[in-house]
């Protein structure tokens, strides 16, 4: 049963090679030749994770003595089943959307590689394995980016996408060249044993050895899973095929949430390289959703959406919510590759019918007729405030009591309460004529989202962190100083009452009609049109180093 | 004595700017075949006279590094592609100074020294390819190798990116290797190196980028079969060699 772990990412690998040396007698039967390998593929990782999921543990295979190995464990089976599931999808999608395309076989090539690479990725048990499957597919990313090989645009953009995986690529061989030097072994188990055994070992330069691990493995994860300043890649590679964003977009960009949960050993250990990654996920959340809503291309505004998640994700992980980041990661991915997939569909029947039902939605969004009576102001104000805390504080009671003691989980119930708060507010700005049954749909779809968001997280967390003592050492390791937590919670609370307090004087004695943006909006505006002038200063830079190079060949003559 | 063993060393595992020596020695001869023998036996001199060394300044890995650097930095500018893969060439072996006080036999060395020169003696053959069938090999000068001698553009991508040290081609055990025995002695260097591979990965790209992609060109023959299954069984041999020989010493 143990060889299902070597079996599963090698069936990709020899469909790849069949189509390969057959591509010319198959011809268009080689899309289903790759399909029926991903779905074979996808059937095997279901049988692994029931096989987990019941309690039984395979072994790990190893192929050399020193690397190579291969385990099965509680996040490898769900990654690998997401994986396999999303590449059958893409497969599937595939061979009717790519067949006019030339290159039709070494699509599939590269996709059933590609799909390879993944499933080692997550279920690599040593350094070096994860190291070869981590590098390769960043370079068969950008060779599926960059598919139409007529096309330099399209390259132009992979390029991007390849380069900035090269510096998480980096960032991750450091990390590796960190641990090995200090522990003399490839294995993570090994290594994860070393570090529990003795956490406060010193590394290079004085400092600790997980600390110093966990900050580089931190900057591969944000560069592969596009966090703001390495996040300019994202956005652009929409020249690439349809379906390859959609794998990119719901499977390949989680690489980084992944990560962080390998390493789970390493980060409870390096609690403020957790808070770094509150910080930078947080931000790019924000940033993501803001330059996504400036956005009136699909695919670029989509780029931005998955930017958000991402940021959210790693969020996730820094406040210890590891289970909840792989969560969060599949719905993502799930929701994310049907956009993508649906994407071109929608544009079309959007042109013969928008099939936007006209209802107080549509009448205040695009119409922008609003009704002439709402409900009381103090009313929803003390609503906002009040019921996503309790449909909140409900959840986590029924689900389980002792995970609303942990800080991490308040921070994340505090979100859910700004998400209530957003809600409801928006709703209330509607200014619908059905009041009481607009607001009973918001606040029963709002209940059940988050009942049902809070119990898969938590059988996520029992699954695949079963042991309570790591389960702890989790929440410990994300904790911060209680001062900066209150202040956190309460800037959070005056930001949601001084919208409300905006939203009262503009109501009673604020300026009526319409009026001119401010020249600070406008900045503003410009400033996310541009995307941050990100790009720009990038582009910049590149020319600099290019011109530096060229100078130099100069002054030394090209030789 | 010492330092004029050192001199030769310096040339034949170039060290700037007795690097430019060969360089120039590569840009001169424009036999391809030629200028595959002198990657593949150039660096092997160069371990050569480093072995009747006891063991090498503490400067000398560093001065390696900036050499590698100051490369991979050039190559990014060039166009010609014969000059890339000597630049290529020189960026790569000086990082071998790194290994050189890590207590490998002369075996381990040249084993690492042949597995980086093999991709670029490939890389050699091709250009002098490119040269026949077009006049020159320039990036951007004609581009669409992809469209138009897609045997050819298929061998090319895989020959550049066992330069650029992808896995699993021994170029990646040796940058590997090279950082792991860098990290514990000078960590500044280990990032030094990794530095270096990023450049060379985008002068990679870059190259790719203005050859294989574009429009269809007028036609030139392809590659033939048999010349392709050379090519490929060289690069299988490539990536057997780099995982069963480099890949076990990690």
């Amino acid at each position: 049963m143990s060889k299902l772990i070597i079996v599963i990412p090698l069936l990709p690998v020899l469909s790849a090679i069949f189509i390969q040396l057959t591509a010319a007698k198959l011809e268009r039967r080689a899309a289903w030749v790759s399909a029926m390998a991903t779905g074979l593929t996808f059937a095997l990782t279901l049988v692994v994770l029931a096989l987990e999921a019941s309690g039984v543990s395979l072994q790990t295979m190893c192929l050399t003595h020193a690397w190579g190995e291969l385990l099965s464990d509680p996040l490898s089976a769900i990654m690998g089943t997401l994986i396999a599931g999303i590449s059958l999808i893409v497969h599937l999608y595939s061979v009717r959307y790519m067949v006019e395309e030339t290159g039709y076989a070494r699509f599939f090539v590269l996709l059933d590689l590609m799909t390879a690479s993944l499933l080692v990725l997550v279920a690599a048990a040593d350094l070096i394995t994860m190291l070869i499957a981590w590098h390769i597919i960043g370079v068969l990313l950008y060779f599926l980016l960059g598919h139409d090989t007529r096309s330099q645009s399209s390259f132009r953009y992979a390029f991007w996408t390849f380069i900035t995986y090269r510096l998480g690529d980096i960032a991750l061989v450091m990390a590796a060249a960190l641990l090995y030097h200090a522990y003399g072994t490839w294995s993570l188990a090994d290594i994860f044993a070393h570090i529990h055994a003795d956490p406060d070992k010193r590394g290079l330069l004085g400092f600790s050895v997980v600390a110093e691990t966990a900050a580089f493995l931190a900057i591969a994860a944000f560069a592969r899973s596009a966090q703001f300043l390495l996040h300019n890649w994202l956005p652009y590679t929409m020249d690439g095929p349809t379906p390859v964003s959609a794998l990119m977009h719901a499977g390949i960009v989680n690489a980084g949430g992944f990560l962080v949960n390998r390493f789970a050993p390493v980060f409870v250990y390096s609690g403020d390289v957790l808070h770094g990654l509150f910080i930078v996920g947080l931000f790019t959340a924000v940033i993501g959703s803001v330059l996504m809503l400036a956005q009136n291309d699909i695919k670029k505004s989509l780029g931005y959406s998955t930017m958000g998640q991402m940021g959210f994700m790693i969020m996730e992980c820094g406040v210890g919510a590891f289970s909840l980041a792989v969560y969060h990661l599949i719905a993502h991915g799930l929701f994310k590759g049907t956009l993508f997939l649906g994407s071109g569909s929608v544009i079309g029947e959007a042109r013969l019918d928008d099939g936007v039902p006209k209802d107080d939605l549509y009448t205040f969004v695009v119409e922008r007729r609003t009704a002439k009576r709402r409900p009381p102001w103090l009313m929803m104000a003390a609503m906002t405030l009040t019921i996503p805390a309790l449909v909140l504080v409900l959840a986590h009671w029924l689900v389980s009591p002792a995970f609303y003691q942990e800080q991490g989980a308040v921070i994340l119930l505090f979100f859910g309460w700004v998400t209530g708060t957003q809600l409801l507010f928006a709703t209330f700005r509607m200014r619908t004529e059905r009041a009481a049954h607009l607001f009973t749909i918001v606040l029963a779809s709002f209940t059940v989202i988050v009942i049902g968001y809070t119990l898969i997280s938590h059988v996520f967390e029992l699954f695949m962190y079963p042991d309570p003592a790591f389960r702890e050492l989790i929440h410990r390791a994300s904790n911060i100083n209680f001062v900066w937590f209150d202040i956190l919670i309460a800037l959070t609370t005056i930001i949601i009452v001084f919208g409300w307090l905006s939203t009262h004087y503009a109501e009673r004695g604020g300026k009526r009609g319409p009026q001119k943006p401010r020249p600070v909006w406008l900045s503003f505006y410009a400033l996310i049109s541009r995307e941050f002038y990100l790009a720009d200063i990038y582009a910049w830079f590149t020319r600099m180093v290019l011109r530096l190079a060229a100078n130099l060949n100069v002054w030394f003559r090209w030789v | 004595m010492l330092s004029l063993t050192l001199i030769l060393a310096a040339i034949f595992l170039p060290l700037f700017p007795f690097s430019m020596l060969f360089n120039l020695l590569y840009a001169r001869v424009r036999n391809p075949w030629l200028r595959s023998v002198i990657l593949l036996v150039w660096p092997l001199i160069g371990l050569t006279v480093t072995r009747t060394f006891s063991s090498i300044p503490d400067w000398l890995p560093v001065w390696a590094v900036l050499t590698s650097a100051l490369y991979a930095l050039r190559a990014l500018g060039l166009r010609e592609v014969g000059l890339w893969t000597g630049f290529m060439a020189t960026s790569s072996w000086a990082l071998l100074w790194v290994l050189e006080n890590d207590g490998l036999s002369a075996v381990q060395l040249e084993l690492f020294a042949v597995g980086i020169s093999v991709p670029l003696a490939l890389m050699a053959v091709l250009t002098g390819g490119l040269e026949k069938r077009y006049g020159a090999a320039y990036l951007g000068l004609y581009g669409g190798l992809a469209q138009t001698i897609p045997r050819f553009a298929g061998v090319l991508v895989m020959v550049v990116l066992a330069v650029i040290a992808t896995p699993l081609f021994p170029t990646f055990f040796a940058m590997l290797s090279i950082i792991i025995k860098a990290i514990p002695v000078m960590p500044y260097l280990a990032m030094g190196v990794g530095l270096v591979w990023m450049l060379w990965s985008w002068a990679g790209a870059k190259l790719l980028q203005g050859l294989i992609v574009g429009p269809k060109q007028a036609a030139v023959v392809d590659l033939g079969m048999a010349n392709m299954w050379a090519y490929v069984a060289i690069l299988v041999a490539l990536v057997m060699g780099g995982v069963c020989w480099l890949g076990v010493m990690l």
